[in-house]
């Protein structure tokens, strides 16, 4: 029986492989994430760490945890489906957008361009697995009171709100205004930002059942490429051809 | 008060509505729109396949007058034209208004995707906007003129495909089986030509020059027209929503029962089906009320409400079937539900823009020389 003490947490392994993936040309990195459903709790940590990590609005979502409940008593079992992207290889969104909006990199990640998009949301309808959100702008400080003294109140609390978030690499503030990425589909990318400053996406690191798994599959020795080998691995909606990059194992 | 009056304050309260939800819509963007980010598109989209249906409807309609020089339907061509006009005009201002930046439109034509279906139907609307436009003026000017004739010759076949490129627009998503049917983009211009010819019962029925001698039989034509549009449409549907359930997919089964029995049912029964559809079909079978300008005329009117209704059961059931079964509690917010019906904002900007475009067809009809001099 291996020494759990001893094992190293998959984190720090995940992490060497992060390091060896970005020594790599961004072309020769195919970023996998793996889902084992067999060790989420339905802790929604991942979800709030990516609404935290990417100052996501009231009504955008990029990574919900599906909630589904199986049989009847006293066989009954619950399973948790995280659902970020799919970045899959053959996106439907892609095509559709009437202003290449929206495309997948050299790494393989389907990215949005917020100053490119019109709003049009035609690539929300194409999304098999609902994967994008419209920003309408919302706030979660709309319509609460006032506060003064020391209860920390709407005008305190849209400091942070209004605070940039920094997807792409890019400081979007929130003026108050229409800016972007206001008006604009939205979707989980990976924590690309995160990625190229060494560190592995916000869901990943904040998995508290080590469920969501991250790394380059096109290194042989990484975590993720052992794992989508594996027979149990399997990708949502896969008769669509889309060709996922998140897959699940069950 | 004459009809043409009672009209024209119609259109005017509709607008002062449409003024209102213009100003919330300027002023708060999308945030009091019903639609979100499950049901994606809603009433405006659903107003702009209506919109763009007769337009392109009644540019192949003006095309019996100014191109094929049909002997009944003379004197129609330059009010078909207007229509179409007014009708495009209608359409673009819904689905921009729909845009999350308005101000980035001109992208569309500056840095376009010319593999899209969206970009080439934009493409084509702008093409066929500036084709009836020059038309219409042609026709005024110089109606026997060969330009004219060449223009609507190349007008033809854009007005198709415009009107079968919204059909592509939705046809082309694998992800909505309710849409992905391969036979959409053939379906819509027959939807196009059949709401062409209720707007035309309509223009010539209600507001129409009754001292024209054609008036009668040309109402009796497209009443006719109405009616052989109707059956076809009615067999679409039958095909569309029989063959739905028979292969008995879920998602496509949950669409269709959202049509016949969810939350816009009545939508489908009552507006769709009973006042768009069969009504019409009984009463301008009959050749005495389908020369009736009145009858004939407001049998239009049922069937526009009836295509406004179709063209909003297309776009929403689709869109209110999940697609993940658990998605409609796994995170809650603002946008974020499977239900909708059009907001106060939405409704609104929608009655302005009826009432603008309707307004325009009035203001045309009586300040355009659109009647041909032996009728007027």
């Amino acid at each position: 029986m291996p020494d759990l003490l001893e094992t190293p947490d998959v984190l720090i392994r995940m992490q060497a492989d992060l390091q060896r993936a970005l020594e790599k040309l961004h072309q020769e990195r195919r970023w996998v994430m793996v889902l084992d459903l067999r060790k989420c709790v339905g802790c929604h940590a991942c979800t709030v760490a990516c609404v935290a990590e990417n100052k996501l609005p009231p009504g955008v979502v990029y990574r919900p945890v599906l909630e589904e409940e199986f049989g009847s008593y006293p066989n009954v079992t619950r399973r948790f489906l995280p659902r970020p992207c799919m970045q899959c290889e053959n996106p439907p969104c892609v095509p559709v957008c009437p202003v290449h909006a929206t495309y997948t990199n050299e790494e393989g990640v389907v990215v949005m361009d917020y100053e490119q998009c019109i709003g049009c949301r035609y690539c929300i309808t194409a999304c098999p697995y609902a994967a994008r959100t419209f920003d309408f702008g919302r706030t979660y400080t709309e319509a609460t009171a006032e506060a003064n003294g020391l209860i920390v109140g709407r005008s305190q609390a849209e400091v942070y709100e209004r605070a940039a978030n920094f997807e792409y690499g890019v400081a979007h503030e929130r003026r108050g205004g229409e800016e972007s990425p206001i008006g604009n589909a939205r979707k989980c990318h990976f924590c690309l930002h995160r990625l190229s400053a060494g560190m592995l996406p916000a869901c990943t690191t904040t998995c508290i059942g080590r469920a969501t798994l991250f790394g380059d599959a096109n290194d042989p020795d990484s975590l993720v490429a052992e794992l989508i080998a594996r027979p149990n691995a399997t990708r949502l909606k896969e008769e669509l051809g889309t060709h996922p990059r998140v897959y699940y194992l069950l | 008060m004459t009809l043409k009056r009672l009209a024209y304050v119609v259109c005017l309260l509709a607008l002062a509505a449409g003024a209102w939800g213009l100003y919330d819509r300027l002023t708060y963007g999308h945030q009091n729109a019903a639609y979100g980010s499950y049901v994606v598109w809603g009433l405006w989209v659903a107003m702009y396949l209506f919109f763009a249906g007769i337009a392109a409807g009644s540019f192949m309609l003006a095309t019996l007058d100014l191109l094929f020089h049909v002997p009944v339907m003379r004197g129609t061509g330059r009010l078909a034209l207007w229509v179409a006009l007014v009708s495009l005009a209608a359409a673009m201002l819904s689905i921009w208004l729909d845009l999350g930046h308005m101000e980035r439109v001109w992208k569309l034509y500056l840095q376009g995707a010319p593999g899209s279906v969206m970009a080439q139907m934009v493409w084509g609307y702008s093409v066929f906007g500036l084709l009836s436009l020059v038309c219409l003026i042609l026709a005024v000017a110089r109606p026997d003129g060969i330009l004219l004739r060449i223009l609507m010759i190349i007008g033809l076949p854009i007005s198709l495909f415009i009107s079968g490129a919204v059909g592509a627009l939705l046809g082309v998503e694998a992800s909505r089986l309710f849409w992905h049917v391969g036979l959409l983009p053939v379906q819509f211009p027959v939807f196009s030509v059949a709401s062409g010819v209720a707007a035309l019962l309509v223009a010539i029925g209600l507001f129409g020059p009754r001292q024209d001698p054609r008036r009668a039989e040309q109402l009796r034509l497209l009443g006719l027209a109405t009616i052989v549009l109707a059956v076809v449409k009615l067999y679409f549907l039958w095909a569309d929503f029989s063959q739905s359930t028979y292969g008995n997919v879920p998602q496509n089964v949950d669409a269709v029962n959202a049509v016949l029995y969810g939350p816009y049912w009545w939508a489908f029964w009552i507006l769709q089906l009973l006042l768009g559809s069969i009504i019409p079909i009984i009463v301008l079978l009959p050749a005495r009320l389908g020369r009736s300008g009145l009858v004939a005329g407001a049998m239009g009117v049922l069937v526009l409400v009836g295509f406004a209704a179709a063209r909003a059961n297309i776009v929403f059931p689709a869109l209110t079937v999940p697609e993940l079964e658990a998605l409609t509690t796994a995170f809650t917010g603002p946008h974020l539900t499977f239900d909708y019906y059009p907001s106060p904002m939405e409704w609104a900007v929608t009655a302005g823009i009826a009432g603008a475009a309707i307004l325009g067809f009035l203001i045309g009809q009586d300040w355009l020389p659109l009647r041909s001099k032996e009728v007027a």
